[in-house]
């Protein structure tokens, strides 16, 4: 078994654009599609396989890196002009016929997660404290004992206030954006901690007013990356496992 | 401030992290995707991706990082120390000559 079909993305039944990637293709089934490619899996396969290379962070040339890239460019293709739900990486069925049975038993699942994002993009937003300038290098000599504690006392006041004031307007980008959003998901990250770091469902009409929200706040550093397909909005787990030996 | 971009760490989060998942007649292994996804997170925790979020941005300010300050001050403070024992031992080699020469 080196050949299987890679599976992208659950989307309306349509007609593929001219310039789709290479090898891509719909199997249909009442209205749905699945947009697959036949691929080697060795590829797949090797991926988990040295260990040692996992603390490495990829590099372009990466293997996970270029199946993965790959796996963004045709649910990108297909998000351009169809509503998508984007199948995590890796899912690679067996046949044709699995796919349609998948089609066909999550058929209402599916339509409805469509419906819920269609005319819909994701946008990524990430906040932080605006980085501050450097503390003016204030020359201590001379200063008394009380006259310095005053000074390191005022300069502590100071940063306290900054990052409470980019802690409140954080919330308060939030709570704006979440007005032009049709939904949306905090990201989890354990280490770095942001002030906001989260995904919003956008309607594509709402994008301008969601984007004015973002420029607003000096206190803030603010990273936005997308448009994204609905990557972090299908909370969907299908099984195609009871169809595996119908 | 508004930059937009998609960096690596984004697509590989929201490809091998997010989206449908589909369990169950598939070729590929659910466990090597399950490790992938471990490879992923590991790499995200990794220092160089705090750097790039700009996560490092008080460790050279004296006042998120008042051990680096206080460094910082107790290498000027020897400084002065040093400088001022050659001082006094200089004072108090001419002392000696200025005693033996009288």
């Amino acid at each position: 078994m080196s050949v299987g079909l890679c599976a992208y993305a659950i989307t309306r039944e349509h007609v593929l654009a001219p310039l789709s990637p290479v090898g891509i293709r719909l199997i249909t089934h009442r209205g749905l599609g699945l947009v697959v490619a036949e691929v080697e899996l060795a590829p797949f396969a090797a991926l988990g396989a040295d260990p040692a290379r996992w603390t490495a962070e990829p590099a372009e040339d990466d293997p996970l890196v270029v199946l993965a890239r790959r796996h963004d460019v045709v649910v990108r293709a297909v998000f351009e002009h169809q509503p998508v739900l984007p199948l995590r990486f890796g899912t690679i069925l067996r046949d044709e016929q699995a796919a349609v049975r998948l089609l066909a038993n999550h058929h209402g699942e599916a339509s409805t997660w469509l419906g819920r994002v269609d005319g819909h993009r994701e946008w990524g937003v990430r906040a932080r404290a605006a980085a501050p300038g450097k503390p003016a290098a204030t020359p201590t000599d001379g200063l008394s004992g009380t006259e310095y504690l005053a000074m390191r006392r005022n300069r502590l006041t100071a940063a306290a206030r900054t990052r409470r004031d980019a802690f409140t307007a954080a919330e308060a980008l939030h709570e704006e954006l979440t007005r032009h959003a049709t939904e949306c998901v905090p990201r989890k990250r354990k280490t770095a901690t942001p002030l906001l770091d989260a995904a919003y469902l956008v309607p594509v009409n709402a994008e301008p007013a969601f984007h004015d929200e973002t420029t607003r706040h000096d206190e803030l550093a603010v990273e936005v990356t997308g448009p994204w397909p609905p990557y972090s909005f299908v909370r969907l787990e299908l099984s195609a496992e009871e169809v595996a030996h119908a | 401030m508004d930059s937009r971009s998609s960096s690596l760490a984004d697509v590989l989060e929201r490809v091998l992290d997010k989206g449908v998942v589909i369990v169950g007649d598939i070729a590929v292994n659910v466990v090597d995707i399950e490790l992938l996804t471990l490879r992923l997170r590991l790499f995200i925790a990794s220092a160089q991706t705090a750097r790039e979020m700009g996560m490092d941005w008080w460790t050279n300010d004296p006042f998120f990082s008042p051990r680096q300050a206080q460094q910082a001050v107790a290498a000027d403070e020897m400084a002065q120390l040093r400088a001022r024992v050659v001082e006094l031992e200089h004072m108090v080699a001419a002392k000696q000559l200025e005693g033996g020469s009288s």
